[in-house]
């Protein structure tokens, strides 16, 4: 005779629910939450979407997606093995135009200047205690650039990768919300007015030998970051030598898509209670916001700087934007300035400051891992 | 070769942030010297494969 009761009970016995953990619930809650950003209020879809739902799974007892063997554990190995951060460089490189870096070399000094940031946070997580590996990779969040940190924390604490990259990515997402009142508390409403001269035209040779030099330096002085910039200045030539228009569309489409649902899928994985329920997940997540302001403002400054010495032609919104995170620091810089001149179009040349943003963080992060014998 | 204490972050923090600005400027004076590249020839815009 079968009892019911029993057999329901195995059954039960056999699903997750009877695994689940008051620490899940809050992962499946965060998921929750990263969803309706990404999907309802629109905050990095591209981002939040992988990432959430990825978590939500991950956090379900039983699902096994993410354990060894797992589809999600595969999507992991992209990241663990280095390989998912330079293809998504190589997407980025084949959709950004240099020409606005190219065109005003002065204000690629901008992309380091915004970069203060980094070191306050290493500084920051150091004085709390985490060891200096740790403290590099949550420095590197300053970087606002998500490849470059998840490169730099998984060859220094990949054990910090889940709150590194959630972390990143989250503040890259809410720059339009963090950098404008920095920047409007460091600046005036006159230096906020001011309109700068148009940049200079780029021709195609220029653009076309600007890749092939990067990386001839890059490769020579620094390395270890190597990998990433070779293939961002690789996808710029696909874009700028005219000649493989289907390569640059391929992967500055396709497969840029393939490789960040892939990449958010990994990170999301990664979200599991047990290892982001903690007290350094809080402590990354401000050090994190810490990295971001000091960041905003050490660039305004230097841009309200160079400002003073060149007699008033630069706008020092623009400094922010040296942050990195193209493009949206750039715009956030322009929005501002819009703010207080309808006329004045500053996204042109805060994307110079952005663009060499991105060679600051890999410059910091090439460092940082030199230094440390990576 | 940096030691995991509060002076080995601040070493490594103050000679990242210098050698950055080094390799930066290093960067923006190669693009000063940009421009005289036209002089060696042009790509149009139509030689497009």
């Amino acid at each position: 005779m079968i009892d019911f009761g029993e057999l329901m009970e195995a059954m039960l016995m056999q699903t997750g629910l009877m695994a689940i953990s008051v620490g899940n619930i809050i992962m499946i809650i965060i998921g929750a939450i990263m969803l309706y950003l990404g999907i309802g209020k629109k905050y990095e879809p591209f981002l939040l979407v992988g990432i959430g739902l990825a978590c939500i799974v991950t956090n379900i007892p039983g699902s096994g997606l993410a354990e060894a063997g797992g589809l999600f554990h595969y999507a992991y190995q992209g990241v663990e093995l280095l390989i998912l951060p330079p293809l998504i460089f190589l997407g980025v490189g084949a959709m950004t135009d240099f020409g606005p870096m190219i065109a005003n070399p002065s204000l690629v000094i901008l992309g380091a200047a915004a970069h203060l940031g980094i070191f306050i946070a290493l500084l920051g997580a150091k004085l709390l205690g985490f060891s200096l590996a740790e403290a590099c990779s949550i420095g590197i969040i300053g970087g606002a650039d998500g490849p470059m940190a998840i490169y730099t924390t998984m060859q220094l604490a990949p054990h910090l990768l889940p709150q590194i990259s959630v972390a990143a990515y989250s503040y890259m997402a809410l720059m339009p919300l963090i950098q404008p009142p920095v920047m409007k508390f460091l600046t005036t409403k006159k230096e906020r007015q001011i309109i700068m001269k148009q940049p200079r035209y780029v021709s195609r040779l220029e653009k076309v030998v600007f890749p092939i030099i990067i990386i001839v330096i890059v490769n020579l002085f620094l390395p270890p970051v190597a990998p990433l910039i070779t293939m961002l200045m690789l996808g710029n030539l696909l874009r700028e030598c005219l000649l493989l228009d289907r390569m640059a569309e391929t992967v500055s489409n396709s497969l840029l898509n393939v490789i960040t649902l892939i990449l958010t899928v990994a990170i999301g994985s990664t979200m599991k209670a047990e290892n982001f329920l903690t007290e350094q997940t809080l402590l990354i997540i401000l050090l994190g916001l810490l990295a971001f302001v000091f960041g905003t403002a050490s660039g305004v400054i230097c841009a309200r700087i160079m400002n003073k010495l060149s007699g008033g032609k630069i706008n020092p919104l623009i400094g922010s934007a040296g942050i990195a995170s193209v493009p949206i620091a750039a715009r956030v810089s322009h929005i501002v300035g819009q703010e207080e001149n309808k006329n004045n179009f500053l996204i042109m040349h805060a994307m110079g400051p952005n663009l060499a943003g991105v060679f600051g963080t890999a410059i910091s992060g090439g460092i940082m891992l030199a230094l440390l014998g990576h | 070769m940096i030691s995991d204490d509060l002076t080995g972050a601040l070493s490594l923090s103050l000679i990242d942030f210098i050698l950055s600005f080094v390799f930066i400027a290093g960067i923006g004076a190669i693009l000063y010297l940009f421009p005289y590249i036209n002089k060696l020839g042009e790509i149009k815009e139509e030689d497009k494969y």
